[in-house]
């Protein structure tokens, strides 16, 4: 959805209509908790469903988010992948995400679970 | 779908790692369990319990654990199940709580259906596509469809109530349009078809059946007009209707419903409904009615034309009448006069309620060239209310006014046929104008001149041009005469001649009458300075039509001054020797022809307030053997007493015949000019295409008879202009 040069300008006032300001709290298998802003967070498919979806489940009126399956270090890169990614999907310059090997395999589950 | 960044690959799938399917084989009951356990709490609005990323954690794990069929099998099933207890609870609600029960179900089946795909977005994103499968979204629009409005106790209850509301709000019922609008919209959100088939179709069928009765009703207790009212208004309702709760779609459906029961239908009936039909309309102007039918008609097929047909046949039937009336054919003026506002009243009807619409405007035109040409008699009309209006009627006039008339006239100048007819009468009708000074506006006359220029080319208005700069000329050799020769001239009687060019004046060969001496003086001095100035030229006294101003002294002293014609002046100067004559003298003296003497006394005779002379015996017409006798006791309030030759304005039959032969002869030498011009070109042709081509020739100016034509050929191959074919006697060759 959110690729690299798509979203072209025309859907950002879309997004900040379904939710503007606010922030979200991501939290770890281990416990860690992650304060994103929601716009960020919604890099993610998954997220976006989960904090738009109508009838109230309980993350989105509490405003955080458990993952039991992503470890912290994961879930950190997934964070900063978020800010990435709202940073530069939208302009035509990029530059490298860093990824570390070891944690690369993770990373892509949990991108696969995020539909990221 | 996956990864944005660089380094990560699109379309990476992922598989189960291997140890993980050896899992509990219980789990995935279990996770089902979760997740049926959820769903059922969403129908419940009990959703704030519920964590979505655990459900979309277990629903990601039983797809990934190759347990999506499972799932997706446990959500059609467990659905179907909540569907069929709504249907059950829809089915019991009261009377008109029916429709707002369904509604407030489907909303929040929607929103369950929502959620439900939320939490199941993993197996919409990779188990249904892979297993093509119908997506978690459609299938519970499905599953509504079939258990909600197809199952048998709501289907036909649900049509049952839509037509009757609808039946409702066309009798004037306030109806609850929201809700119409969302049921509506329900059925076109399970897909067009559904909207169509359970929906639409029976609503145009019941509207063909209502509207057919109902037109059936109006048309026997209303007028055209109050019909064409109700049908608009019908229209609009159902236009505005479609518009507040129904599909876009169905708006030229329904439209087209309303347009055949309403209008198709009783098309014939309507236009020629009696009192009330199309002609009705016509005769009394009604603007707003044609109007709507006009904008009614249009939207059926052959509509219009049926319009088109009846207002043609009835233009031509009234145009017929009008031009062949005998009472009409008295008054030339009022003749023309009438065609104009005929055609006026239905110019305007035709802007204001038939939109401009060119192809009425095309039968107008060509209902008038019909009838127009009906009445062989109506290019001297036309050029005769032309010359009462150039010759007194446009006084006063601006000359706007006279341009609008002007224009009027040439637009039932271009309907005739036989335009070269028209021509011959207004040379007459402008020498006459010209010759007595009669004309009110020379930029009138050259405008008139100018349109007919426009209209018919060069060619129809070089004599009347020439007419024109006779008269100019003229007018300088007048100044001329008279500045050179007045000391010879002395007391006689002022002379003022119109030297008119032969040929371009509609002048006829006349013997001159015996001028008086006075008279004749004058006239030789005139003779001889205009021979003198114009080498080789030949001057004829046209006395039939010039005029005169005499003064006479009556018997108890009272000076009078008399405007008459040449031949009345010839006629009068007699009595300055005697006091009374014979016909018989008369003629003698004047050699004045016969006819033009009878009419010429008459006029001095036998009009009350203007009888100069004394006729015995008394009596309205005059016979060879009357006397006249200068009448002394002639008495008139006026000082200028104008005496007019008692002319018909409009021609005699003699008269009418004689202009017709002289037509006729004017077109043989243009017809025989046609066909060698074609001939000349073409060299071999058949009879039929010279006929042809000869008529779409001459056109313009007018419609040759196919037997002139033929006469005219005749005669070229007298002279050996064609010859006929040997072999094929049907065509004729050039000889050049």
């Amino acid at each position: 959805m959110m690729g690299k040069g798509e979203a072209p300008a025309p859907r950002e006032p879309e997004e900040e209509e379904e939710d503007t300001g606010g922030v979200v709290k991501l939290i770890s298998a281990e416990g860690f908790e992650f304060v994103v802003d929601k716009k960020a967070a919604m890099v993610s498919n998954t997220l976006r469903n989960m904090l738009t979806s109508p009838g109230g489940f309980s993350e989105t009126r509490q405003g955080e988010v458990r993952f039991p399956e992503i470890s912290t270090h994961v879930l950190e890169k997934i964070c900063q992948y978020f800010y990435w990614s709202l940073h530069y999907s939208s302009g035509k310059e990029t530059t490298e995400f860093p990824i570390e090997p070891e944690i690369t395999l993770e990373l892509m589950m949990a991108a696969n679970y995020l539909d990221t | 779908m996956s990864g944005g960044g660089p380094p990560r690959k699109r379309n990476f799938k992922i598989e189960a790692f291997k140890h993980r399917v050896e899992l509990d084989p219980k789990y995935a009951e279990r996770t089902w369990k979760v997740l049926e356990h959820a769903i059922h709490e969403i129908y419940n609005h009990n959703a704030s319990g519920l964590s979505f990323e655990e459900l979309y954690r277990s629903a990601y794990n039983m797809v990934l654990h190759k347990y999506g069929e499972k799932l997706y099998d446990g959500l059609q099933s467990t659905m179907t199940r909540r569907l069929k207890e709504i249907s059950k609870s829809i089915e019991t609600a009261q009377g008109g709580l029916f429709l707002e029960e369904l509604n407030a179900k489907w909303m929040d089946h929607n929103k369950a259906l929502q959620m439900i795909r939320d939490i199941l977005m993993y197996m919409d994103r990779t188990y249904v596509p892979t297993a093509h499968r119908t997506p978690v979204h459609e299938l519970g629009l499905n599953l509504w469809r079939d258990h909600i409005i197809h199952s048998p106790s709501i289907h036909s209850r649900l049509l049952d109530t839509l037509l009757d509301l609808i039946d409702r709000e066309r009798m004037g019922e306030v109806i609850n349009r929201g809700l119409m609008r969302s049921i509506t919209k329900m059925l076109m959100d399970l897909g067009p078809a559904v909207y169509q088939d359970d929906f639409e179709k029976p609503f145009l069928e019941v509207s063909a059946s209502f509207y057919s009765g109902e037109s059936q009703e109006f048309i026997e207790c209303c007028d055209c007009g109050n019909y064409l009212k109700k049908a608009e208004r019908r229209l609009n309702e159902e236009m505005e209707r479609v518009s507040h709760y129904l599909d876009a779609g169905s708006e030229a459906k329904i439209t087209s419903v309303v347009e055949k029961e309403m209008i198709a239908n009783h098309m014939h009936r309507l236009v020629h409904m009696e009192n009330s039909g199309l002609v009705n309309m016509l005769v009394d102007d009604k603007y707003e009615d044609l109007g709507c039918m006009y904008a009614l008609f249009r939207r059926v097929p052959d509509g219009l034309s049926t319009i088109r047909d009846v207002m043609t046949s009835y233009l031509r039937e009234t145009g017929k009448q009008l031009v062949t009336d005998p009472e009409r054919l008295k008054d030339p003026v009022e003749f023309v006069q009438r065609l104009l506002n005929e055609k006026d009243k239905h110019d305007k009807i035709i802007s204001v309620a038939f939109g401009n619409d060119k192809t009425f405007q095309n039968a107008l035109n060509s209902s008038f060239e019909y009838f127009i040409n009906l009445n062989n008699r109506s290019p001297e009309f036309i050029s005769l209310f032309v010359d009462d209006k150039l010759r007194k009627g446009l006084k006063g006039a601006t000359e706007e006014d006279v341009e609008v008339i002007l224009d009027k006239v040439m637009m039932l100048f271009r309907y005739l046929q036989e335009k070269d007819v028209f021509e011959k009468y207004y040379k007459q009708h402008l020498a006459k104008r010209l010759l007595s000074g009669k004309t009110v506006s020379d930029d009138a006359e050259r405008s008139m001149i100018v349109k007919l220029k426009t209209e018919c080319g060069y060619q129809f208005t070089s004599k009347l041009e020439g007419m024109f700069t006779d008269m100019k000329t003229s007018q300088d050799t007048m100044q001329d005469f008279y500045a050179k020769k007045s000391e010879e001239l002395g007391d006689g009687p002022t002379l003022d001649v119109h030297i008119l060019t032969t040929g371009s004046w509609p002048t006829q060969p006349s013997p001159p009458c015996n001028l008086p001496t006075e008279i004749l003086a004058v006239c030789e001095k005139f003779r001889s300075y205009y021979l003198g100035t114009h080498n080789g030229r030949r001057l004829t006294w046209q006395t039939n039509m010039g005029t005169a101003d005499i003064k006479a002294t009556f018997g108890k002293g009272q000076k009078h001054e008399l405007n008459v014609s040449t031949y009345q002046m010839c006629v009068l100067m007699l009595f300055n020797n005697a006091d009374g004559l014979t016909y018989k003298d008369i003629e003698r003296d004047t050699e004045i022809p016969a006819s033009d003497l009878k009419r010429c006394l008459q006029s001095l005779a036998c009009v009350k307030g203007k009888n100069v002379l004394r006729k015995e015996p008394m009596s309205k017409d005059i016979s060879e053997d009357d006397a006249f006798y200068f009448n002394d006791k002639f008495t008139s309030k006026l000082v200028k007493v104008k005496i007019g030759t008692v002319v018909a304005q409009k021609e005699s039959e003699p008269e009418k015949q004689e202009t017709r032969q002289r037509v006729e002869e004017d077109r043989k030498p243009q017809i025989e000019a046609a066909i060698v011009r074609i001939m000349k070109s073409r060299r071999v042709l058949d009879h039929n295409s010279i006929v042809a081509e000869v008529t779409k020739q001459l056109q313009a100016r007018f419609l040759p008879n196919p037997v002139v034509i033929k006469k005219r050929i005749e005669s070229l191959i007298e002279r050996e202009f064609l010859e006929r074919d040997k072999v094929d006697r049907k065509l004729y060759r050039y000889l050049a």
